[in-house]
């Protein structure tokens, strides 16, 4: 039983979580040579190094805009197309919180993975809190509270950045230019300070080995969902008995 | 010495015929209502006391984009689209790069910039580069009926304008606030001087100045913690194996 695979991905959004990460790589490493000036840059020699790789300054706002354009229109089309199947389920699943039991799971799985489970029994007991970190659905309550903030975060992204390329080709009030890049700079600034705590928890934290996995090969250990989404795991069992029982019944 | 292209500008021969600020419209096709130099022009003053000692006739001042050694401009643009040009030390603008956001219009404190309505990029004086290419001398200095702007490198001693500089007194206009070092010299005196305004900043950019350092701390601290995390995971692994998976398993 315990080697059994479960289906968690599929291959539409395994290639959309890539397609995501490549173009998020692309436009963070452009976007950051952009931006050259003394008091805003903390890093002065990346935006020269940046002109140099793409030999201009004009080809790196290209390559910039035309990816940021492709990403954006990628996550367009995805989300018209696959609304029902995949947006709307995906937004109702981060957006469901239980406050009481996902609290109790921050306090928990936080103090457990920065300072272990002895500390975390020891702290519980002190003050009277139930040391285990409750079970989790499709995604824990911390992903969930990354994915609310990337999703809106992805939406000002794209907004202001269609303000920056309009313009160019159009008059745009010049407030709303100014406004934009600050609004554009601040948004991916946060993103990017919670994607650094995805790609750890993901790809580095130990035990989540089957999750970066599971974004290749679509499917995840039932020991390991049995872990870290109890609950979906859960519902997965109980749809799949109302899809057999009848039929056994029947037979 | 580097080279720095500077106009050094007797302003007492000017007419105000406004040639210079034609040829430079023609030349540049600055669109209608926007204008990339100026002639102004001081207070006249006739009527007073003793009026014949205090007549004082309007004195006429040609100028435009100083081409700044100190640019609040280019302190101003966010991406290095407004720069000072090393080869030629002159303050121009990458069309290609500019989206035409203004943080730099405020900045100058000469309104030497304004934001094209079609091309909807900043534009300003470049010194005529298309004629400078071709070895010519800018519009508004060849148009010039007296001569009243002389063009040059200053840092070239057989330069008119380097000439011009070391045998007269000038002055530069400022503001108050900010010695911006621009590259316009007026022999002896001119008229008015107190026209430059105070550099300024869109509330845009000044929010971006004042939240800058809190965002990247906001990342770096995540990548501190994140690398913390890491450490403790390579340096706690050998005491404790496979701990974090075998525990839970017991509570169930």
């Amino acid at each position: 039983m315990a080697h059994q695979t479960i289906h968690r991905h599929t291959r539409l959004s395994i290639f959309m979580h890539w397609f995501n990460a490549v173009c998020w790589f692309f436009l963070l490493l452009t976007g950051l040579g952009l931006i050259r000036n003394d008091a805003l840059q903390v890093f002065p020699a990346w935006p020269l190094w940046m002109r140099s790789v793409f030999g201009s300054p004009e080809t790196l706002l290209l390559s910039h805009e035309t990816v940021g354009i492709i990403w954006a229109g990628g996550f367009l089309i995805y989300g018209i197309l696959l609304f029902r199947q995949e947006v709307i389920p995906f937004i109702r699943e981060i957006l469901t919180v239980e406050i009481p039991r996902d609290s109790l799971w921050l306090i928990t799985k936080g103090i457990q993975m920065t300072l272990g489970y002895p500390a975390l029994e020891k702290i519980a007991e002190k003050f009277g809190f139930d040391s285990r970190i409750p079970d989790q659905g499709f995604y824990n309550v911390g992903q969930k509270l990354f994915a609310i903030p990337s999703i809106l975060g992805g939406v000002v992204i794209a907004l202001t950045g269609f303000i920056m390329i309009l313009s160019q080709y159009g008059t745009v009030a010049a407030e709303l230019v100014q406004w934009s890049i600050v609004i554009h700079f601040i948004t991916v600034g946060l993103v990017f300070a919670g994607l650094l705590i995805h790609i750890f928890m993901a790809a580095i934290a130990k035990g989540e080995q089957p999750a970066l996995i599971s974004m290749f090969t679509g499917t995840v250990p039932e020991d390991y969902a049995h872990h870290h989404h109890k609950l979906w795991l859960d519902e997965i069992r109980a749809s799949d008995a109302a899809e057999t029982s009848p039929a056994q019944g029947n037979g | 010495m580097r080279t720095q292209l500077a106009m050094v500008i007797d302003s007492s021969t000017c007419i105000d015929c406004k040639a210079c600020m034609v040829a430079c419209k023609v030349e540049n096709q600055v669109p209608e209502g926007y204008w990339r130099n100026w002639v102004k022009s001081s207070e006249p003053r006739y009527a007073d006391v003793d009026w014949m000692d205090s007549v004082r006739p309007a004195h006429f001042q040609p100028g435009g984009c100083m081409h700044c050694s100190n640019p609040t401009c280019v302190s101003a643009c966010p991406t290095g689209a407004t720069y000072k040009d090393e080869s030629d030390g002159a303050v121009k603008v990458n069309d290609r790069l500019c989206i035409g956001c203004g943080y730099c219009i405020p900045a100058c404190p000469y309104g030497a910039r304004y934001r094209h309505p079609t091309r909807h990029v900043v534009d300003k004086c470049d010194f005529c580069q298309h004629r400078r290419d071709r070895g010519e001398l800018p519009a508004c200095v060849t148009t010039c009926p007296t001569k009243a702007r002389v063009f040059g490198d200053i840092n070239n001693p057989k330069s008119d304008a380097a000439q011009l500089l070391k045998q007269n007194r000038s002055i530069q206009i400022v503001h108050e606030s900010v010695n911006t070092q621009p590259n316009m010299y007026y022999l002896s005196a001119t008229a008015p001087i107190n026209w430059p305004v105070k550099p300024g900043k869109p509330d845009a950019m000044q929010f971006w100045k004042l939240i800058n350092p809190s965002i990247w701390g906001v990342v770096g601290l995540n990548a501190l913690g994140v690398l913390l995390m890491l450490g403790k995971q390579i340096l706690m692994s050998h005491d404790k194996p496979a701990a974090d998976n075998s525990s839970p398993e017991k509570e169930s």
